[in-house]
């Protein structure tokens, strides 16, 4: 399937290429106006640039990756295919929906914003010296599997709204991007309410800021328990789970498109 | 024998948002919601036998895709039984779409970007096709749908009969028991609707495939259905053999006449003269109380014939009739 992609994509040779620069151009100078203005407050929180770089960079990279592995549920573009009739096809194929969703598309040109997401990285560890040790690599990649989880099941649920309206993508949109925005930011900076639902609602809190604090040895203002820094792969399972639920419910209510 | 599709009081229906018109239509449709419930399809029945070729007609709107939705496992039905193949569609989905095959005219299957063969390799793959079985088929296909002049082309760049013979042939590529047409001749030419009858009635008669197909064509019933099915507004209206179906609701019949010589009066009784013009006359007379050997006795009893015709009512006459009047309400 992956490399049937592969293959469609490099059929429009120019226009990968030209999208491919073009996601790494706009991550670069986000990243770029995110470098220049931080540096003028010193610190976000008692965080300084190297910290935040840190988030940021995590979040980047794993947002990279789970828009490569869910990009066939991107809401928009799950949405024009259902509206094309193109959902139908898929739904007269002997394999498991969710599969043929997933594989659906596969775009490359994510890589460009995997790149970025490794490019902060890199610039982070230039400002702050981490003491590396296996359970903080498995705090990381447990991190970083949670965000594909969390940020995965938040395009499911709003691809099965498209079943429906098309008009809700953009509330949906508010908590993907606007989602993987916050937690480049330590959540001890956002008010008591938005903190709230972020741990009890939407647990977003655990994805990222935990992990954090955990590999850069950072004190935690909030006082969560001490095993909060392992709960972004459970987080991003449980939601993972639900955003199924949600999925297959809408795949029963489904109706289609006229002919 | 049983049944391939058994199809018991099937309903579907769909809740349409109500929209306001007027002033400040918009913001009333934001703030209230008022459903209203559309009868897509209506309590229908009918079961089909394997290797049956039915025509399913009916008008724009009439609930035909939806049956065929429903049929095909894209739609979950709001009520009734609804089994085929001996399995629920929607509820089965995986297992069941292996054993059928199913073309929406408007659309494709097969991946925009590549090369047709590379399409249906991987459509062989999907279905798990065994290798020779997948072959055979291809090479059978290959011919009878002169597939080899673009079978190297990008989907893309294909006209509209070349994409529906690439189409139906993927369809057909896993061999299944039962094939969907949906308006497979939508938009062809002449010769490229031919090409696709031909097939049809191939694969149906020498593979054993059950077919129904949904068609605005009437030439296409015609020369493909021994049966056919008419529904509209959701009901079924007719479920039955393609002669019966004039004969029930033909409406009436014309009787073209040429006599020997020029009379000056051709009434008969029975009849009523739609066309005189020399020889030649055209009567028209109602299907129930007057025969036409009824009609020929008298007319050779008073005049001298050279030629007689029976015509029946084409066909898209007497499905206009039974949309126009509803004949069976």
């Amino acid at each position: 399937m992956v490399s049937i992609h592969f293959r469609s994509q490099m059929s429009y040779r120019a226009s990968f290429v030209f999208e491919f620069l073009g996601t790494l151009t706009v991550g670069i100078l986000e990243f770029a106006t995110f470098a220049l203005v931080l540096p003028r407050f010193e610190h976000i929180g008692g965080w300084g640039l190297g910290e935040v770089a840190f988030l940021a960079g995590v979040v980047n990279l794993s947002f990279g990756l789970m828009d490569m592995v869910f990009s066939g549920f991107d809401p928009g573009r799950f949405g024009r295919h259902v509206r094309l009739g193109q959902f139908d096809q898929l739904l007269l194929r002997p394999v498991n929906i969710t599969l043929q969703v997933l594989g659906s598309e596969f775009v490359l040109r994510r890589i460009g914003r995997i790149l970025v997401g490794i490019s902060i990285l890199a610039f982070s560890f230039t400002l702050i010296e981490v003491d590396w040790t296996p359970e903080k690599f498995l705090v990381l990649a447990f991190a970083i599997l949670g965000q594909i989880g969390f940020f995965g099941s938040l395009f499911m649920v709003g691809s099965t709204i498209t079943f429906w309206t098309v008009e809700s993508i953009e509330v949906m949109n508010v908590f993907t991007y606007g989602g993987s925005e916050m937690i480049s930011y330590p959540m001890h900076i956002y008010p008591n309410f938005l903190r709230r639902f972020f741990t009890f609602i939407l647990p977003a809190m655990f994805l990222n800021y935990y992990p954090a604090i955990y590999i850069l040895e950072l004190p935690d203002p909030l006082g969560m328990p001490g095993f909060a820094h392992w709960l972004s792969a459970p987080v991003g399972l449980l939601m993972l789970l639900v955003a199924r639920v949600v999925w297959h419910f809408g795949i029963r209510q489904y109706q289609s498109t006229g002919t | 024998m049983t049944p391939i599709i058994r199809v018991n009081k099937l309903s579907k229906h769909f809740k349409v948002r109500k929209h306001h018109r007027g002033r400040l239509a918009a913001l009333r449709n934001l703030t209230t919601r008022q459903y209203r419930t559309v009868k897509a399809v209506d309590e229908i029945s009918f079961e089909l036998m394997p290797g049956e070729l039915v025509g399913y007609l009916g008008p724009n709107g009439a609930g035909k895709s939806t049956t065929i939705k429903m049929l095909t496992g894209l739609l979950v039905p709001t009520s009734g039984e609804l089994e085929v193949n001996g399995m629920l569609p929607w509820k089965q989905r995986t297992r069941y779409v292996r054993d059928i095959g199913a073309v929406f005219g408007q659309r494709t299957t097969l991946w925009w970007d590549l090369p047709v063969i590379e399409s249906f390799d991987l459509l062989g793959t999907i279905y798990k096709v065994p290798e020779k079985d997948f072959q055979r088929s291809l090479d059978e296909f290959r011919q009878l749908l002169s597939l080899d002049e673009f079978i190297n082309t990008p989907v893309r760049s294909l006209s509209l009969g070349q994409r529906m013979r690439a189409d139906i042939c993927a369809a057909l590529l896993h061999n299944p028991k039962l094939l969907f047409l949906d308006e497979p001749t939508i938009g062809l030419d002449v010769v490229a609707k031919e090409r696709i009858r031909q097939f049809i009635q191939h694969i149906n008669q020498v593979r054993g495939t059950t077919v129904v197909l949904t068609t605005h064509d009437l030439s296409d019933v015609e020369k493909l259905c021994q049966r056919v099915m008419v529904i509209d507004e959701g009901k079924l209206l007719y479920n039955g053999q393609l002669d019966a179906l004039a004969d029930r609701f033909g409406g009436d019949r014309h009787l073209l006449v040429e006599m020997t010589e020029e009379y000056e009066n051709v009434e008969i009784e029975g009849a009523q003269v739609i066309a005189h013009q020399g020889h030649r006359v055209t009567y028209q007379f109602p299907r129930h109380s007057t025969t036409a050997s009824e009609l020929i006795g008298r007319l050779s009893e008073r005049y001298r014939i050279r030629d007689l015709e029976v015509r029946e009512p084409a066909l898209e006459e007497t499905i206009r009739r039974i949309y126009e009047e509803r004949l069976l309400k």
